[in-house]
């Protein structure tokens, strides 16, 4: 009988598993399948155009990449500095009694769903960013801030426990030899946790690239590329958001979907990487 | 009362009235500890676990105040000042008392910024002195033939008693007077072993040396004098061919005949 049931476990099991696969490789699918009609009009030229014009039945992926990108970057180049930061603060700097309530709330902050940050953002951020750089507040920088400000605490758990793995007897062979508290986690510390921190980045990379609340609240979903950064722009899943309910046509529905497929191979790719250096740490 | 024999060296570091606590415990750990350490000799603490020793020997670099709520009480005098004195230079203190730990502890550096690590935390910039020092601290530590050619290479691709080595190449590099051994030979193999233990004897020219050790053939074999510790005191500090032969104390004498431990 118990022979049995090890065996239902491991075959039930083992179709779950499979099940997943499957799941993936029909998203897959259905993306691909949708978007052909547009591949077929556009070619690669898609990737390159940058007029969205739905009355004209013209379909181009670039102000969608390039917001993409863009507010990504700019969430990046905000967030990897501060997370670093509250890490280093966390692991190495407070004192125990802040340690638990600062990484507990750390911690909630990451939870909290994105569409709060967007709604938190259009009605105190924008009227911020509209006061500080001009503009009507909606706007490029807008929505790298509130993505900064989203995937901040994930960064800086993920490097804090990267840091808490810093062995103390190898911190403490700094110490003995004369270094300083900054020497040490400079030297011992971020070189010791480098793989995490890289890991954590391209995680959050991932997260804010296909972020979809948080931004479409304030970006204002207009397909032009700007260098002005106070202007308001979009990105493939704020696009996507907005025009899905609305798209008549069939070859606006299908460019849709290609939108959507670039996006799932953009994020396949910063996962893959993300694998590729958590398995190299592993190995070591 | 401990039984302490007359040092016939000179005095590298005396241990007076010296009590230990560790943040929250209710009872020292190391009490009323008596004991001079001899310069350019090397000086073993053996004891069954939790006697104390790996506290009082982390006592001598103030080791214990990475972790905040510890106190001490007494004196530890070095080079006529008592380091225990709340103003103490710890950076400086720890390039004059140099530390080896349990397991190797390369950091994650190439071979030799491992071993320039503590001459570059001193400011010392010039190309040449650092190489000039990185090597001869590498020969000193006996292991420039097998690492001469690999310098800029990853220090962790070393083998354990060749990164135990380093490490001491890392210690010696900042020229300190005293080193502290803290079971330097648990993490190896007997022939890793043997080349420390080698070694070790080899440096007591240049520096006092503190070995804590779990094995009595290890304090037999490299120290001139033991100390017994027990319970946070200091039983017996004797010469070490006659500690093990004729110790003065019955707790000695029981503990390295193996009556408890």
């Amino acid at each position: 009988m118990s022979i049995f049931l090890d065996k239902l476990f491991a075959h039930s099991t083992k179709f779950i598993a499979i099940t997943i696969l499957f799941i993936v490789a029909w998203i897959f699918t259905v993306l691909v399948e949708h978007s052909m009609e547009s591949i077929h009009a556009f070619g690669f030229d898609f990737l390159t155009t940058d007029i969205w014009a739905p009355n004209l039945e013209k379909f181009g992926a670039l102000p969608a990449i390039y917001g993409s990108v863009v507010s990504t970057f700019l969430a990046m180049i905000l967030a990897i500095p501060l997370a670093i930061g509250v890490a280093i603060f966390l692991s190495e700097l407070a004192p125990a009694r802040l340690k638990t309530p600062v990484g507990v709330s750390i911690e909630l902050l990451a939870a909290i769903p994105s569409v709060i940050y967007g709604m938190w953002g259009l009605f105190y951020f924008v009227p911020i960013i509209r006061d500080a750089f001009g503009g009507v507040g909606i706007s490029m920088l807008t929505a790298g801030i509130i993505l900064s400000i989203m995937i901040l605490p994930f960064m800086a758990a993920v490097t804090r426990d990267a840091m808490n793995t810093t062995p103390d007897i190898l911190k403490e062979s700094a110490y003995a030899l004369g270094g300083t508290k900054w020497d040490v986690i400079k030297d011992v510390i971020i070189p010791y946790a480098k793989a995490g921190i890289i890991g954590s980045v391209i995680l959050a990379l991932g997260r804010a690239i296909g972020e979809t609340m948080a931004v479409t609240f304030v970006m204002g979903n207009v397909h032009k590329i700007s260098l002005d950064l106070t202007m308001p722009a979009t990105s493939i899943p704020v696009a996507l958001a907005n025009e899905f309910t609305e798209a008549d046509g069939d070859l606006y529905y299908s460019s849709l979907f290609e939108l959507s497929l670039i996006l799932l191979v953009i994020s396949f790719a910063i996962i893959s990487v993300a694998k590729f250096y958590f398995l190299r740490r592993k190995r070591d | 009362m401990a039984t302490i024999i007359d040092i016939k060296e000179e005095i590298a570091l005396q241990v007076k009235d010296f009590e230990y606590t560790y943040a929250g415990a209710d009872a020292p750990s190391v009490k009323k500890l008596n004991m001079p350490i001899a310069k350019n000799s090397i000086t073993a603490l053996i004891g069954p676990s939790g006697c104390g020793k790996t506290t009082l020997l982390r006592s001598f670099n103030r080791m214990h105040d990475l972790y905040p709520g510890n106190k001490y009480a007494g004196e530890i005098l070095f080079k006529n000042r008592n380091i225990l004195d709340k103003n103490e230079d710890l950076i400086h203190l720890r390039t004059q008392i140099g530390m080896i730990f349990q397991k190797p502890t390369a950091f994650p550096m190439s071979i030799f910024d491992n071993v320039a690590y503590g001459l570059r935390l001193q400011g010392i910039k010039n190309k040449t002195e650092l190489q000039d020092r990185v090597e001869k601290s590498l020969q000193n530590a006996a292991i420039w033939k097998e690492v001469k050619d690999r310098l800029k290479h990853d220090a962790n691709g070393l083998s354990g008693g060749q990164q135990q080595r380093l490490c001491i190449a890392r210690a010696i590099a900042v020229e300190p007077e005293v080193l502290l051994f803290d079971e330097p030979t648990s993490a190896l193999d007997p022939i890793s072993t043997a080349g420390i233990e080698e070694l070790v004897v080899e440096l007591k020219e240049k520096v006092s040396i503190i070995i804590v050790t779990h094995n009595m053939q290890q304090a037999a074999r490299v120290s001139d004098y033991t100390g017994f510790m027990y319970l946070g005191e200091l039983i017996e500090l004797g010469v070490t061919e006659n500690m093990f032969v004729t110790p003065t104390e019955k707790l000695t004498e029981e503990y390295i005949t193996g009556k408890f431990g």
